[in-house]
């Protein structure tokens, strides 16, 4: 045998990745074809020369299938488009729907908001997880079946696919709106703090517990500050900016997350306010607690969507 | 695949061809040439046979009648379009 260990180890490296039917006789040609390149370059270095044929060739891996025929992509050009779109659908919608979901029950299930939060959040992360694996290999897996059966068909697209086109918001009024509220917030509860505005037995009384002013209020007041100077840009920039969104969902994320805190926590409201007013009425756990989930759901679906039509 | 299917009248083996081939100055690699000539083997345009006279055993390839008639119609496909070029590229 003429060839040496080198051609020998490259022929078996290519012919292992071959129906085993056609390995033989693949091999036999291979070392006969870079046995008669080696030498129609005449070399003065055989052993060279075969490192250079060999190196011509290519990884073994790609030149086997180029016999197969096989894919080299896990998901090739027909279907990554589908998976595509498919993923980004199940991310932003089933995702976050079936972790609400299993939030909410918690939480009705007499369950801590901070414990069902942590548990909202591992399963948002594993869930997450396990719908990338699954749709990755059903895909691959997919890829595969269809180049073994010869379907080539880059089809299956209408122009009934296309999404609408978001229209621009108009004058952007719900910024302003949004502006507005959210300064008439943050005046509120300056303005409470300052004024005391409830009156019982002669004693003025915050509304809000005033332990807060030596900790929560304060991100929940640069939340609310951040809140408003984005809406302003946003007006200005005449709709959402990707920069924008982010400045909101940090902000967002400032206010929203104190808030809810506080709810769950119990201290958002004066304690000498709540005995006051006991008579009108009574807040239970529950209504804590529910009031921090609807004050997180409606602080993520906001982030969301500035999102969502950031990227429009 | 036309000039494989050109070439291979007469019948010939990879690195043989290869040369051919590049001579004509139709520059192919190896990692091109020789899975494909086996993919034409498999569609039935080519046929093949150990040849064991020499001093290595070599496999040579020969265009089988289906090949025959395919190459014809290639080769007007490819005239029609050599055509079309021309016709389009004449203006400028």
């Amino acid at each position: 045998m003429s060839t040496s260990l080198l051609t020998e180890r490259y022929v078996h490296e290519v012919v292992r990745r071959l129906p085993a039917d056609q390995r033989e006789d693949i091999a036999e040609e291979l070392r006969t074809t870079i046995a008669d390149t080696v030498e129609g370059r005449n070399p003065a270095d055989p052993r060279a020369a075969e490192r250079e044929v060999l190196s011509e060739l290519g990884d073994p891996v790609r030149y086997a299938a180029r016999y197969t025929d096989r894919p080299l992509a896990l998901i090739g050009p027909d279907l990554y488009p589908t998976y595509v779109r498919l993923l980004v659908t199940l991310l932003c919608t089933v995702l976050p729907a079936i972790t609400f979901g299993l939030v909410a029950l918690d939480v009705l299930d007499d369950k801590d908001l901070g414990p069902a939060l942590g548990g909202g959040i591992a399963t948002l992360f594993t869930l997450g997880c396990e719908i990338v694996a699954v749709l990755t290999v059903v895909f691959a897996v997919t890829e595969r079946v269809r180049h073994r059966k010869g379907v080539v068909d880059a089809a299956s697209w209408t122009p009934d696919d296309l999404p609408e086109v978001r229209q621009p918001e108009k004058a952007g009024v719900g910024a302003v709106a949004s502006a507005v509220w959210d300064a008439l917030l943050f005046g509120l509860i300056i303005w409470q703090h300052t004024a005391k505005p409830y009156r019982a037995d002669g004693e003025r009384f915050q509304v809000l517990d005033p332990d807060l002013w030596s900790g929560w209020v304060w991100p929940m007041l640069a939340g609310l500050a951040g809140l408003v100077v984005v809406q302003v840009a946003r007006v200005a920039a005449r709709g959402w900016t990707v920069p924008l969104a982010i400045g909101n969902a940090v902000s967002q994320a400032l206010f929203t997350l104190s808030l809810a805190w506080v709810l769950h926590q119990k201290t958002l409201f004066n304690p000498d306010f709540l005995a006051h007013t006991k008579d009108l009425w009574s807040s239970s756990d529950q209504a804590y607690s529910g009031a921090a989930l609807i004050v997180l759901a409606i602080g993520v679906s906001g982030v969301f969507k500035s999102f969502r039509s950031a990227r429009g | 695949m036309l000039a494989c299917l050109a070439l291979l009248q007469k019948p010939s083996y990879g690195y043989a061809l290869l040369e051919t081939l590049n001579e004509a100055g139709v520059t192919v690699d190896g990692n091109t040439l020789y899975p494909l000539l086996r993919r034409l083997e498999k569609q039935g345009l080519l046929t093949s046979e150990w040849n064991t006279d020499e001093s290595r055993p070599r496999k040579f390839y020969q265009v089988s009648p289906d090949g025959s008639r395919v190459r014809s119609g290639l080769v007007r496909e490819w005239r029609d379009l050599v055509a079309s070029i021309s016709r389009l590229t004449k203006e400028g």
